[in-house]
């Protein structure tokens, strides 16, 4: 549904974008993932026809938005960076224009408007002049000015930025429900937003993909190794260290990365390698149901996004 | 025809639910009774001649267009809303023409305002309607190309402010660059190209009611170069 295919986009001398291809199709929500000037925001505007790339295209729904403006930006609907909106406008005046603009008219336009401003709460607010909205408002509003006309596609920039938590979750819930059956493309530097809201991410620093895939795919392929932090004790009796060696030994699937430690108190702390792609915590379960084993803590850690996310675009930093 | 009555219709919403509609038409009421007052008592009492009252329309739209057209692109520009606009379905002709009619519409507003002005002076005169309607025909000419001029600085501009002076020091120049020439005692080439493009030289006759075809020509294209102007403009923004 919406491509970038070795996008260059440059301001001058700095170069913003610098080769990026992805693609997602419907039912996506992508999201574009990086830290501050990783090129972001330059490649939602070539996305949305906003600026033009200096290489490569920007497709959306297999129209060159370069060569067919008007036609790819129909099928787009688009929440700029901090939601710019006209302060002389009240809601209902800005959500006309949006609508009439879209070539929307009568009953289909104030049915869309109803649709909108029901699906982002802006209700309460309608009529009221924009400058005495509040950030969340704010926010709901370009958000409903860009599902106004049922869009194929939405791009949504830093789409959460400036909004409370609990405005945070009924936003990420509105755009996993739009996510269904449109393609969403988001950026965020934010990475629970990602974890919360995406099925696809493309990392980017510095103007280049550093990883894409699913957000498991990615923590998948960098995580290597899975651990398991295991802290046990005997159910009868005290545990010494010939034994709880032995037993550790006894385990098929899962090694240890260290011998077991064993504290004064009869507790040993076992940190044990997973092969990738098992669930640990199973054999861990049974092992220590077999042996009369009591699991007292039992911790698995993987590399979380944001391991990941400073993983990659400081090795981008450091190349 | 569509999206640009959509953007022209907001635009001029949001002229009118700010102060700066009311702000155009106040002042150019405001003015155009003083300036009436004053040829008046300068020409003595019984004239109904308005051809001097309309011989400063070129001048008093050279600051009123300015004041319409400042927020045009500049103030989108620094709303962010720009960014919005130009990811809408609009072509470039399409935004600039939107912009241009709205600004237009407003300053049509106010100089239909000041209608009752003219109108109560003539009374007291012999007076002329089909005079009159050619004056004010060629006032809306000279608003037409201002406007154009205007919308055009603005797409120029970094903000309101500058937009309003750049414009209006262009138009105020453009329309006195023809004295200035006789001033200098220009001749040959110079004070034709001087005569020829100076706004306040083709409304010399239009100020008298007189409509001729060169002067409305000139207006027109002088308006479709400058909204042309700003089109291109606006595309090249894309690629930068």
């Amino acid at each position: 549904m919406i491509q970038a295919i070795d996008l260059y986009k440059s301001y001058g001398p700095v170069a913003a974008v610098r080769g990026v291809s992805f693609e997602a199709g419907e039912g996506v929500v992508l999201g574009l993932l990086g830290p501050n000037g990783a090129g972001k925001t330059s490649i939602m505007k070539a996305l949305t026809g906003f600026h033009y790339p200096d290489g490569g295209k920007a497709v959306v729904a297999g129209i060159d938005v370069t060569e067919d403006p008007v036609a790819a930006k129909r099928l787009v609907g688009y929440l700029p960076e901090s939601a710019p909106l006209y302060p002389d406008l009240t809601p209902e005046e800005y959500l006309a224009f949006a609508a009439s603009a879209r070539g929307l008219s009568g009953r289909v336009c104030s049915t869309a408007v109803g649709r909108a401003v029901e699906a982002c709460g802006l209700g309460p607010v309608y009529r009221r002049p924009v400058e005495e909205l509040s950030k969340g408002y704010r926010q709901r509003l370009g958000l409903a000015q860009a599902i106004l006309h049922d869009p194929k596609v939405l791009i949504l920039d830093e789409p959460t930025t400036g909004l409370d938590p609990n405005q945070i979750l009924e936003i990420r819930a509105l755009i996993r429900e739009l996510g269904r059956e449109k393609t969403v493309v988001l950026s965020t530097h934010v990475l629970q937003e990602v974890e919360a809201t995406c099925s696809q991410v493309v990392i980017l620093n510095e103007g280049r993909v550093v990883a894409q895939g699913s957000p498991a795919e990615i923590g998948e392929a960098l995580k290597g190794e899975e651990r398991l932090s295991l802290r046990v004790r005997a159910r009868k009796g005290r545990l010494d260290e010939l034994t709880i060696g032995r037993l550790v030994a006894g385990l098929r699937r899962l090694k240890p990365a260290a011998p077991p430690v064993l504290g004064p108190d009869g507790v040993a702390a076992c940190e044990l390698v997973a092969p990738p792609g098992e669930e640990p915590g199973a054999e861990a379960f049974d092992w220590a149901v077999e042996n009369d084993l009591v699991i007292l803590e039992m911790l698995r850690r993987r590399l979380s996004l944001e391991e990941i996310f400073v993983r990659l675009t400081s090795e981008g930093v450091s190349k | 025809m569509k999206p640009v009555h959509a953007l022209a219709r907001k635009e001029f919403r949001a002229a009118w639910n700010s102060p700066v509609a009311y702000a155009i038409s106040v002042a150019f009421l405001v003015f155009s009774a003083a300036w009436l007052y004053f040829v008046r008592g300068f020409y003595a009492a019984g004239l109904a001649d308005l051809r001097p009252y309309f011989g400063i329309m070129p001048v008093a739209f050279a600051v009123l267009a300015p004041a319409a057209t400042m927020r045009s692109w500049a103030e989108e520009r620094r709303l962010g809303t720009y960014e919005l606009l130009l990811t809408m379905p609009f072509t470039e002709a399409e935004l600039v023409l939107g912009k241009f009619l709205a600004a237009y519409a407003t300053i049509a507003i106010a100089l239909a305002l000041t209608l009752p002005v003219p109108l109560l002076a003539s009374l007291l005169g012999s007076f002329d309607p089909g005079v009159l309607a050619g004056q004010y025909l060629g006032a809306l000419l000279v608003a037409g190309a201002s406007t154009a001029v205007g919308i055009w600085v603005s797409s120029l501009a970094k903000n309101q402010a500058s937009a309003f002076v750049g414009a209006a020091l262009l138009l105020i120049g453009l329309s006195l660059v023809d004295r200035l020439a006789a001033f200098f005692r220009f001749s040959g080439p110079a004070a034709a190209i001087a005569n020829w493009v100076s706004t306040g030289r083709h409304f010399e006759s239009l100020s008298r009611g007189v409509l001729d075809g060169r002067d409305f020509a000139y207006y027109l294209s002088a308006g479709a170069a400058f909204l042309y102007l700003t089109a291109w403009n606006v595309r090249r923004r894309k690629w930068s």
